[in-house]
């Protein structure tokens, strides 16, 4: 499957880094997670595991959250492969999740299963196609509470209908350094669609980094969820695109992006916050083609220097400083490469 | 038309509220919806669920209707609307008239029109089974009869699960 996601997407590597389906289900007759007893929440951990098991294609490596450290747990969360929410707290939880990490499945988060495929780049019907498998597969094993006119039922009435939630992380260093975020929160809230930071909130999202999503499940197919999506996710790429020729008009930017590039090059110390909002800088300069530099790698990149998944890597607890400084060096040897 | 709470600014908010069982116009200008809780009705996370809830549940009359728990989780109305989480996928048909309005609100529709599980599900039913045959005709080939009793007995029952619902 790899390589086929990468090839359409090209042309919106500049700014769309990548797309995720997240499916919420529960099993009837069965209280919501919050309501059951760990004991109950062991039980339905291991109906879906086996039901799991039967399911065409993927292989699913099953963790029980009790068994991780808690720098494991954040780092799963670092990597969006769980939610903060179900890194909060790990009893009577478990995770079935495939080698290369596209595929995850959260049981007894909120619902009982919440399942996420994460590809890179712009590959929204490819993820969903990937998600409705796993769906079916699931549903074959096992009943899902459905009602013919609230679709699938779920804990929070906000997901009701489909389950889905679709979304893309996009790179928007030009709409943020004109000002234009807030309103166009605003704006696509109109559609149906939430864009919220994909680190941090709000403007103050680190590394310009921002999710768009739907929030309409209920009354409205996958299919024209996603379309609607996709047009959007477009219009604000075409917005950003713009956005960029006006902010590199003026030298500042050209020269925001070399400071970016000489402290991440030189820097023995630095923090998440820091490194965060320089690669965004440098990444603006590298799709500009003024940094030369392998974009692919950047967002994995960003995913490795976050602080918990930084300190996994050395297999022992790291304080502050010493996370900094492995960040900056790690960081530099990126580039030297 | 103008601002029904400061009498002043001309109002930009127009909703409809059911009140006591009717309905009842609301105009307001952005500061005084804002001031007075109406800004969260169209913030972008909740859409003020949990609110509207509430104020469902303060219309209902009695006290006794509203500690009736749902019958398989336990919850009552009143501490749905406390948290706007659901106790179980029942306890949408056990407050079903009371929670439908909010959902109205939240999606804007009450209509599901996406995926359905029926149709995987039997789908999927069908291509189970079927492998499950051919698994078992393939144990009977190769005279592996202890793994082609462990297919026929799920087989049988997967049928008799079928014909009984």
């Amino acid at each position: 499957m790899g390589a086929k996601w990468y090839l359409g997407t090209g042309a919106q590597n500049d700014v769309v880094i990548s797309t995720s389906i997240h499916i919420a289900r529960n099993l009837p007759q069965i209280p919501f997670p919050s309501r059951l007893s760990l004991p109950e929440k062991l039980k339905v951990d291991s109906l879906i595991k086996q039901a799991a098991e039967n399911i065409e294609d993927f292989n699913f490596n099953y963790y029980e959250m009790k068994t991780l450290s808690q720098a494991e747990v954040v780092s799963l969360a670092e990597r969006h492969l769980v939610s903060p929410e179900f890194a909060s707290s790990r009893d009577g939880r478990a995770l079935l999740m495939t080698d290369d990490e596209s595929v995850s499945v959260m049981l007894n988060e909120e619902d009982h299963i919440r399942m996420q495929v994460m590809y890179a780049g712009f590959s929204l019907d490819e993820a969903y196609r990937t998600a409705d498998k796993i769906d079916n597969g699931l549903n074959s094993r096992l009943k899902f509470a459905f009602d013919p006119n609230l679709g699938y039922l779920t804990q929070d009435p906000s997901l009701l209908g489909t389950g889905m939630k679709a979304s893309v992380v996009l790179h928007l260093p030009g709409l943020v350094t004109t000002a234009q975020i807030t309103k166009l929160i605003t704006t696509v809230s109109k559609f149906g669609l939430l864009l919220q930071g994909s680190y941090g909130e709000g403007s103050a999202a680190k590394g310009d980094l921002f999710r768009l999503s739907n929030s309409v499940t209920l009354g409205i197919t996958e299919k024209a969820a996603i379309e609607n999506l996709k047009s959007i996710a477009l219009q604000i790429a075409a917005q950003e695109r713009a956005a960029r020729e006006e902010i590199f008009r003026s030298p500042v930017t050209e020269d925001r992006i070399f400071r970016a590039y000489g402290v991440l090059r030189y820097a023995r110390l630095i923090d998440t916050s820091e490194f965060m909002e320089l690669i965004s800088l440098v990444r603006l300069g590298a799709v500009r083609g003024i940094v030369s530099m392998d974009t692919s790698r950047l967002e994995a990149l960003m995913i490795q220097m976050q602080p918990a998944t930084i300190s996994l890597s050395v297999d022992r607890p790291l304080d502050r400083s010493e996370r900094d400084k492995l960040r900056a060096e790690r960081v530099r040897a990126f580039l030297d490469a | 038309m103008i601002c029904q709470s400061c009498n002043k600014n001309e109002a930009c908010m127009h909703m409809k509220r059911i009140i006591n069982g009717k309905a009842t116009e609301v105009h307001l200008c952005s500061d005084c919806a804002r001031s007075l809780g109406y800004g969260e009705a169209y913030s972008v996370s909740g859409f003020g669920f949990t609110n509207f809830l509430r104020d469902v549940l303060l219309n209902t009359e009695s006290v006794e209707l509203r500690a009736v728990p749902c019958p398989v989780c336990g919850k009552t109305f009143e501490e749905i609307a406390e948290d706007g989480k659901l106790g179980c996928s029942e306890c949408y048909s056990a407050f079903y008239d009371k929670i439908i309005p909010s959902i109205n609100r939240l999606h804007g529709k009450v209509k599901h029109i996406g995926k359905n599980p029926s149709a995987s599900e039997l789908q999927s039913q069908e291509n189970y089974l079927d492998s499950l045959r051919s698994r078992l005709a393939a144990a009977v080939n190769e005279q592996n009869y202890q793994e082609a009793a462990i297919l026929s007995d799920e087989l049988d029952s997967l049928l008799k699960k079928g014909g009984s619902e």
